[in-house]
């Protein structure tokens, strides 16, 4: 490794730092906020392991969950999306594992509900926002997490159901690889590098870890390999994209640890952060270079970071306790 | 109306970002003709500035796809076609060399 523990640790101290007197501009309980961003706050809380001296935000989250157990693009939004949806009820779960708190034990079954009941008959879920791919990907992210950690919160026949309906998704997402390992989408990603990163990561590979039912082994190496052929020579993804480069090494760092392809990858991931470093602002990231500090994409460098020194530990499972498919 | 650029300084095909009273436009100039909208895609402010200009199918290049998650809008109109929100285009005026917009 050529990225030393002792250059990471002090960045993420720092970041953190900044991360939190940010809290007004992410945390619920100041207002309205954009969910998605609320998302990936609550995400950097757990991966610090900040989790319970934060309840309030998970709280905030549970206060603001439609009737119908989904949240729009806002925290004020009254109609409910799919993909903002997912984001919001992984974290709820997952924070969960460490709060034990009876209101968010409910509104992750209320969670569940509104995915079972979203679920269109091919397998997909819809939201006008994401391509249909993204839109499958998350739901099916939070049921790997709810069958990993969290099969004790729903009984017995809508545990049968979520199964059924994992089932069904992932294999709307399986039958669509292209032969070359990506997954593109004409209206939303053409060149195929953020879907294939989300999927493999947020949801295909943890079938791995689930007992291994559909096979995904070999579909998750290409779409690894796929990642590796498209990388820059500056070590991005994407045209400089901050966000993609970011998702690219999160998503290697994964699946080639499940695979067990990390000399085969180990280098890409030591550039991708390389370059990741090299963007930064002096608070936080940009959405490309140059441009001003991003408070989500901060979010994601924190998260990339934390995930580089969980890959960095000798034990395999530190790394997947962090997509919440292991406790 | 608001001054945003001098047209010789922006050549058939470049594009350039000018901050104007607080707001980043996108300033194209594509096949003789010029489009501002404002820099911030409306899905997840991504950076229009750095999006690639594609057509509608088979058509001509009309239209900017946003870097971020690819949600494409005209460049003339703003329009989506069928996302939840267009983006916010500037009606631009010429005035020999020099280009103004309405904000």
């Amino acid at each position: 490794m050529s990225i030393r523990m002792d250059q990471i640790h002090p960045i993420i101290a720092r970041e953190y730092d900044y991360f939190m007197s940010e809290h007004p501009h992410w945390s619920l309980t100041k207002g309205d906020q954009d969910l998605e961003l609320v998302a990936h706050a609550l995400r950097v809380l757990l991966h610090m392991k900040t989790t319970p001296q934060h309840l309030s935000e998970y709280l905030a989250l549970v206060d603001c969950q439609h009737a119908d157990g989904g949240w729009g693009k806002m925290s004020s939004n009254k109609e409910s999306a799919a993909w903002v949806t997912a984001f919001c009820s992984l974290m709820l779960i997952r924070g969960n594992l460490s709060l034990h708190h009876p209101r968010i034990g409910e509104a992750v079954r209320k969670c569940v509900r509104y995915f079972l009941e979203t679920q269109k008959e091919d397998g997909k879920w819809s939201d006008p926002s994401w391509a249909d791919l993204d839109a499958v990907s998350h739901p099916i992210s939070f049921f790997d997490v709810l069958l990993a950690v969290g099969k004790r919160l729903v009984d017995e026949p809508t545990l049968a159901k979520v199964k059924d309906s994992w089932r069904k998704g992932m294999k709307f997402m399986l039958d669509r690889q292209a032969a070359d390992g990506g997954w593109y989408d004409p209206e939303f990603h053409p060149t195929g590098v953020e879907i294939t990163a989300h999927l493999i990561q947020d949801s295909i590979v943890a079938d791995l870890l689930l007992g291994n039912e559909l096979n995904v082994a070999e579909c998750c190496r290409k779409g690894v390999r796929k990642l590796l052929s498209v990388q820059a020579a500056d070590g991005s993804w994407d045209g400089e994209n901050v966000d993609h480069t970011m998702d690219c090494c999160r998503s290697i760092m994964l699946v080639c640890s499940v695979l067990n392809m990390r000399p085969e990858c180990d280098r890409a991931i030591e550039r991708g952060l390389e370059w990741i470093l090299q963007q930064k602002c002096e608070h936080g990231w940009p959405d490309f270079p140059g441009m001003e500090t991003n408070l989500e994409r901060t979010c994601d460098g924190l998260d990339a970071l934390l995930k580089y020194k969980a890959y960095s530990q000798p034990v395999a499972t530190a790394i997947v306790k962090l997509w919440g498919y292991a406790a | 109306m608001i001054f945003l650029a001098k047209a010789a300084e922006i050549p058939d095909g470049a594009r350039k970002l000018i901050q104007v009273n607080g707001i980043s436009v996108a300033l194209f100039h594509h096949e003789g003709r010029f489009y501002a909208l404002n820099n911030a895609c409306p899905h997840r402010q991504g950076p229009l500035i750095r999006g690639v200009l594609e057509s509608w199918g088979e058509g001509p290049v009309c239209a900017v796809r946003c870097p971020m998650h690819g949600w494409k809008f005209d460049l003339a109109t703003g329009d989506s076609h069928g996302r939840p929100e267009n983006a916010t285009v500037y009606p631009l005026i010429r005035q020999n060399d020099e280009l103004y917009i309405e904000l």
